[in-house]
This record gives C-alpha cells, structure tokens and sequence, in this order.
C-alpha cells in the first residue's frame, strides 16, 4: 500500500549531521577504538553518539518533571473523578484526529484513513466534541499516527537518539515530525492561542498521569533508567511504524531471526473479531 | 466389570495431569492460556503478604519462563567473554532481579482478563501467542509470548508488551550498564548484586 516513496535515506542522514553540527558538537561521546571490536560494535548498537548530551537532558527534563509536571499529573489523577480522566483523555485524542487522518493519507493507508474520518465525525457530533468515545464503544476503535512515523514508512532512518528538551525521548526523524504535524494540524491554525497552550498543557498532563505508575516503576526498578528509557522508545516506535503488528525482526533469545514482514493490522484486525 | 475402579483411576490421573502439569499443555496457545490463567488465580488472591506473593511468583516464574536462557540472551555478546564464575553468578542475580522489578507489579488485578487470540510458528521450535489483558474501562493491553518448545515441554522466552520486548529492554540496558563499567561483566554483576541487596 506504500504509494508514495520521495524521501530517500538521505534526508535522515543529512538531517542528522546536521544536528550534530549545530548544536551539539561539546555533547558528542568518544567513540571507542578501532581496535576494540565489541566496544565499537556497541557503541554502534547503541546508535547514541551524542549520549553525554542526551543524559544531561534526561536529568533537565526530569528536575522539571519532578518539579512541574508530576505534582500536577498526581493532584490531576488522585483528584479528578475517573470518568472525567477518561473524557478528557478521549477529547485530547479526537483532537488529534485531523492530524492522524493526514498521516494515514500520507501513508496510502487508506482504510485506516476512513476509519479515522468516521471516528472523527461521530466522536465531534454524538461524542459531544469528543469527550466521549462513541466510535469506540460501537467497535470502530481508533489508531495514532504521527509525521516521524509517516516518514519511517517513507524508508527514512530515525538517524541517533536524541532527548529533546521537553518533549523527551526522540531522534532527528521524529523532532522534525513534532514540528511537521503541527504545521498541517489545522487546529494549530484556527484556535487561538490560548487554546493552544491549554491543549499543550492537558496533552502532557493527561499522558503523565496515564503513565504515572509505570514511570515510578522503571525508575526504581531499572539498573540504567536512561538506557531503559531509550530501550523502550524505540521499541515502541518501531512497533507504532509497523501499526502494531507482531515483530518478527527482533532477535530472539534462542537464537533465531525472522525476516520482518510489514503486515498492516493484523492484530488489531485479529482483536476486533474476537470481540 | 461396571464400576472399575480404573475408571476413577483413569479421572484422578487426569485431574492430577490438568491441574499440576499445565507446562505440558498440548500446544503453545493452551500453555500461555493455562499459564496466564493460574498466575491471575495465584498472585491476585487476597490477603497475600508480600513475601507470600514473591514466593508464588518465583515458582511460577520458574515453572513458566526458560530463566537461564533468557539470562544468557540478555547479556548479548557479552556471554562468551564471561568467565564461568561470572554466568552462574550472573544467572543468579538476573532471577532475583527479575523477581523484585516484577513480582509487585501483580497487586492488584481485580477485574483484569487474559484473552489468547491466535499463535503463530515464528521458527520450527518457537511460536509467537498473541493475547491481551482486559482491564477495566481502559484498552486492552497487547501482550504477545515467545514460547520455546521441545519435547512438549513449553517454556516462555520473551514476553512483548505493546510491542515491547522485555528481553530486547534488558539485554539494552545490560549493555549499557557494561559499556559504562569498562566493557567487563563484572561491572554488570556489582550493580545487580547493589539493585538485589546481595553481597
């Protein structure tokens, strides 16, 4: 279903150098020498030269969630009623939906762009602007889609880890799919700022409260709390690329790999008969 | 010969079978099916202590998952440079630490539902089962088994949260832990010894 195929490999590459030019050049770790192969070997598995960079960022953007964002996501889960939690979680999401629907046109996903466009309309309307999700409970159940995945499924490389301030955990593929899917998000064009900086506020507020326990989780129980962060994003993203399909690429413990196979759905097909 | 006492025999037998042996289900899909459904009914009981409830979970975790060999596939390449001392130490620690970063994530399941859906051969002794957790008023939760299998004996090597492995997450931040330590296992086996309080 991959229709369009303009971006080479290329853009991910210069996009990356180019990161690493502007702003990084004093965070850039040494690679390790030649000689040594299973460091080399590592340091390349890793795909995080500009790691001194990333850490410093981690620890910012956690001095600011622990100051911030965490008090504030606690009072928002312990004090506001469930229900009300799950509608502004389903109001959040609707608003995403023009930018979801873009993405899976960008993407030749058709189907999936439909399913969005029903969403969308009956969450907007009978949904009451969103806050319940209607579609959902009559079994249309939605997807997320995002430019740095559009741009993956377009054979771009997500390029070297990089933390982003704020925003966290990323590389060059996925920051410039921040900055693209605001830019056609109509909404960033007809709402007023205010509405804007409120949205911004709710988006993050609601995600780290939905999260909460997990994060307190892995902070205690992981050796490497960066390298399991970073672990985990990509794996999450490659799993989002391939729309939740299972993975047959990652190595296996016994030893065998399988040829990874982009099967759109299947799952999420699988799981919606079985309902 | 109504009434043969063979004939209970023949029950006992299979009740002894069904209810001990479900590490010996007929195939990959009845075995995550059994699995799952017995770690809901262990570890969700009420009024365990917590102790009780590492316990229940070490023997199931034992029973469920190939531990060794998850153990080996997490430390990558750097297996074959460990000495012997340090892989049985090694394999060790990884069970403690997997038992204190995950048996307390098993509190509080009230309501929650483990559905297999499918399974799929991914090699000719390993399958990948498809399932999801139902929690309630919330989506369900994709959680797919890499179960390694020989001589009918079923053993989960991987298990795939939303597409997350967490054998892939551990062998990650192993490595990156060894790489910070000076590329030596070693380095590795002390900071598990710190996480698990064992000296």
């Amino acid at each position: 279903m991959k229709v369009v195929r303009v971006l080479p490999g290329r853009i991910a590459r210069i996009i990356a150098s180019a990161s690493c030019i502007g702003l990084l050049a004093a965070g850039c770790a040494t690679a390790p020498p030649a000689g040594d192969q299973a460091a080399v070997a590592a340091f390349n598995e890793a795909n995080d030269p500009y790691e001194p960079f990333n850490r410093a960022m981690l620890d910012f953007n956690l001095a600011l969630d622990k100051a911030i964002l965490k008090p504030v996501a606690y009072v928002y889960k312990e004090g506001v009623p469930d229900p009300l939690q799950t509608n502004v979680t389903n109001f959040l999401a609707n608003l995403r939906g023009p930018v979801i629907f873009a993405n899976d046109l960008l993407q030749g996903e058709f189907d999936r762009a439909g399913n969005t466009l029903l969403r969308f309309a009956m969450n907007s309307t009978i949904g009451i602007l969103g806050i319940n999700d209607f579609a959902g409970e009559a079994g249309i159940t939605g997807h997320t889609e995002d430019f740095g995945q559009t741009l993956a499924t377009w054979d771009v490389n997500d390029g070297p880890y990089l933390v982003l301030p704020i925003f966290g955990p990323s590389n060059p593929r996925d920051g410039v799919g921040i900055v693209a899917d605001s830019l056609i998000d109509p909404l960033s064009w007809l709402t007023p700022f205010e509405f804007r900086i409120g949205r911004t506020v709710g988006t993050a507020v609601d995600r780290r409260a939905r999260n909460y326990d997990q994060i307190d989780d892995l902070e205690k129980n992981s050796l490497d709390f960066y390298a399991a962060i970073r672990s985990l994003y990509r794996q999450r993203r490659v799993d989002q690329i391939r729309n939740g399909a299972p993975a047959s690429s990652t190595p296996i413990p016994g030893g065998i790999s399988v040829v990874p196979q982009k099967t759109d759905g299947q799952q999420s097909k699988a799981t919606t008969t079985e309902k | 010969m109504t009434g043969s006492p063979f004939k209970y025999l023949g029950a006992l037998v299979f009740l002894v079978l069904a209810y001990t042996v479900p590490a010996q289900a007929a195939n990959p899909q009845d075995f995550v099916k059994n699995m799952g459904d017995k770690a809901f009914a262990s570890l969700s009981e009420e009024g365990l202590s917590q102790d009780q409830r590492t316990e229940r979970f070490r023997g199931l975790l034992n029973e469920a998952f190939d531990l060794p060999r998850i153990a080996r596939f997490t430390l990558g390449r750097y297996w074959r440079t460990a000495t012997d001392e340090e892989k049985t130490e090694f394999v060790a620690l990884f069970e403690k630490f997997v038992i204190q970063a995950y048996s307390n994530r098993f509190q509080d399941m009230s309501g929650q539902k483990l559905n297999v859906i499918n399974a799929r051969e991914v090699s000719a002794s390993q399958a990948l089962v498809l399932s999801e957790i139902e929690i309630p008023g919330k989506a369900p939760v994709k959680i797919n088994w890499r179960v390694r299998s020989k001589d009918n004996v079923h053993k989960i090597v991987d298990v795939m949260v939303q597409g997350i492995s967490m054998s892939v997450t551990q062998r990650d931040e192993f490595a990156a832990v060894i790489r910070q330590t000076g590329g030596k296992v070693g380095g590795l086996i002390k900071a598990l010894r710190r996480k698990t309080g064992s000296n």
